[in-house]
């Protein structure tokens, strides 16, 4: 049963039980879920595929978010087009800004990209406070017009829109794992001499799946942009910059559904102790620091092995006493 | 612009630069001997700034609240790199980072949890203003620049003219020949360690009377340290007091020209010389172990 995961069924097991969870969770909570387990999708593929850390997770979630909302607030009101506008926005932002970060080994790119996101979030907070607001945020969730297939204005609708986007990007990923360009990726990870030696290009391997990672990001970005209808510089904010890499790890890294699982137990915990105690930065600080002390695996790095341990085990019960059976 | 502007803006990027000099090189030092990236320096500069705010408010006497800073973060640093870094040293770099940003992010929560969110005030401890070319400076600033040329200075003598400094350069070239040689590299890393936190601390403990302590001020200074450790290149402690001064002079003149330059000026000089150079100034091709 197990195995199912690996195939391309898996995909659409894994989001009927998702939407098998709508029944007996409130709907912002798996709304939340849903959306931050794209947005850490592209985290998790640049750090598990391509083994690049990005600190700067927060910078295309904001261009995406801010992208969207300069749409909304300012010129038009169909939220399909502000998220296509997003989503523009952010894969036109990582082309610019990719060719100079994928040619610095991993290390520096992770630098640069923590900075970039500071940069960002100043940018929004004071440079551009113009037009973004600066602090206060910009509201648009009157401006949001009534469409008429999948009406994004109601969190019913959001929900189901929310899981044919989320369905139609793991369906990209597992796609992209399957495919001879996930395998260079990998490769690049692991040996990127001999990778240059077998004649192919580090450079545009990485190129193209940083375009691909942070546009899954912006793409979040702008969904939350119209989910909650309005954006703030907080969004970007450095403090938050360790959230896509927590939920990355706790879920399991480079794992196709470690996003989701991760997503959701990180949504989880967040509701849950943030009622119990204030000071929610002390815990998740403790709690990188513990995953990282315990075993990088994740959740779903180390239940699946030991699920199919399990299973197989019992298998081979079965398997066992079949031909004992036979034989008297 | 006219020149008592200039003045002031040149001795306001030399004093800021100083700040940056003195946190980057922990990070430089962490770097070049352990090969991890340690973010949790910018822990240990708000505790220094924390402790300088309490010290003073107790004392009145700043400049103990200054020792105090340094001595606490000293100490946190050692029971972190005991705890905590011990572990992971054999891993990957890109580990030590997200583990050292935990520690970052928890720290803060520790330090809300003691000092509340509002930002508090440190008095500035020397208020005489001498004259230089016509302009009036404040003598604090210069004390800064002074400190950190001392640093420098007591750094450059500590790896050139000691047995242990000389085994952290050696560590630097190669840290397997250094453990082969029966020197024990443990503890080379601890003191190491200690030194870069230390430092951080100082670098907080003196910040403090110029800004306003608060919880995020660690995460504020931290795109800039990182410009200065890129822009020098990691593991080197001259790259690292250059552009930490280059750094300096451009937020200050760049925000002399234009205020929102402060903050956006350094990354433009920053990619411009990975262009150029992807390893930074000074930066050689260090490989991970």
């Amino acid at each position: 049963m197990l195995k199912a995961f690996r195939w391309w069924w898996g995909i659409l097991l894994a989001f009927s039980l998702l939407a098998a969870a709508r029944i007996f969770l409130p709907l912002p909570f798996i709304n939340e879920v849903v959306i931050f387990s794209i947005y850490t999708m592209g985290c998790s593929f640049l750090l598990g595929r391509v083994g690049f850390i990005s600190f700067g997770q927060p910078a295309y979630l904001a261009v995406g978010a801010y992208a969207t909302a300069f749409y909304l607030f300012y010129f038009g009101t169909n939220p399909y087009i502000g998220i296509l506008l997003g989503v523009l926005a952010g894969c036109v932002v990582s082309f610019i800004v990719g060719p100079l970060f994928v040619r610095l080994r991993s290390d520096y790119f992770a630098l640069v990209n923590l900075a970039l996101a500071v940069i960002v979030f100043y940018l929004m907070q004071k440079v551009l406070a113009g037009i973004t607001h600066g602090d206060n945020g910009l509201w648009f969730l009157t401006n949001i017009a009534s469409t008429p297939v999948l009406d994004l204005s109601r969190p019913n609708h959001f929900f189901i829109f929310a899981m044919l986007v989320a369905l139609a990007v793991w369906a990209f990923y597992k796609y992209l794992d399957d495919s001879i360009y996930g395998a260079c990726c990998l490769a690049t990870k692991i040996n990127e001499d001999k990778f240059t030696f077998l004649g192919y290009s580090n450079f545009r391997v990485r190129l193209l799946a940083f375009v691909i990672a942070n546009t899954t990001t912006a793409l979040a970005g702008a969904m939350y942009a119209v989910y909650l209808g309005f954006v703030s510089p907080e969004m970007s904010s450095p403090s938050r910059a360790a959230d896509p890499v927590v939920v990355t790890i706790l879920g399991g890294v480079g794992t196709l559904y470690g996003p989701i699982v991760g997503a959701f137990a990180y949504t989880g915990m967040k509701d849950v102790i943030s009622k119990l105690i204030g000071n929610w930065e002390l815990f998740i600080g403790f709690l990188l620091v513990f995953i990282m002390l315990a075993g990088e695996k994740g959740i779903w790095g180390t239940l699946e092995p030991w699920l199919e341990k399990l299973l197989w085990r019992k298998k081979a019960a079965a398997g066992t006493a079949g031909p004992d059976e036979a034989r008297r | 612009m006219d020149a008592q502007l200039l003045i002031s803006g040149v001795i306001f990027g030399l004093s800021i630069g100083s700040i940056f000099f003195l946190m980057a090189i922990g990070l430089s030092l962490c770097f070049g001997l352990m090969r991890i990236i340690s973010l949790d320096q910018m822990l240990y500069y708000s505790i220094g700034a924390y402790i300088t705010y309490s010290v003073s408010l107790g004392t009145g006497s700043v400049w103990l609240g200054v020792l105090g800073g340094c001595a606490v973060a000293g100490i946190a640093a050692f029971a972190v790199e005991r705890l905590i870094f011990r572990r992971i040293y054999e891993r990957e770099l890109t580990f030590s980072m997200i583990t050292s940003f935990g520690i970052l992010i928890g720290g803060i929560g520790v330090i809300k949890y003691f000092w509340g969110v509002v930002p508090r005030p440190v008095p500035v401890p020397v208020m005489t203003q001498i004259d230089i070319v016509g302009t009036e400076v404040p003598v604090y600033r210069l004390i800064v620049v002074a400190v950190a040329f001392l640093v420098y200075a007591g750094i450059w003598l500590f790896l050139n003219r000691t047995i242990t400094g000389k085994a952290i350069r050696a560590g630097i070239e190669d840290v397997e020949h250094v453990e082969g040689l029966g020197i024990n590299v443990s503890r080379l890393f601890t003191i190491t360690f200690i030194i870069a936190g230390t430092l951080s601390g100082l670098a907080g403990g003196l910040h403090a009377p110029l800004i306003m302590v608060d919880p995020q001020m660690g995460i504020e200074v931290l795109a800039f340290v990182f410009m200065v450790v890129i822009i020098g290149g990691l593991g080197s402690i001259k790259g690292t007091l250059i552009s930490a001064f280059i750094v300096g002079q451009v937020v200050s003149i760049g925000s002399l020209i234009y205020a929102p330059l402060a903050q956006m000026a350094p990354f433009a000089v920053m990619l411009l010389i990975l262009l150029v150079k992807p390893t930074g100034l000074y930066g050689a091709a260090l490989a991970k172990r």
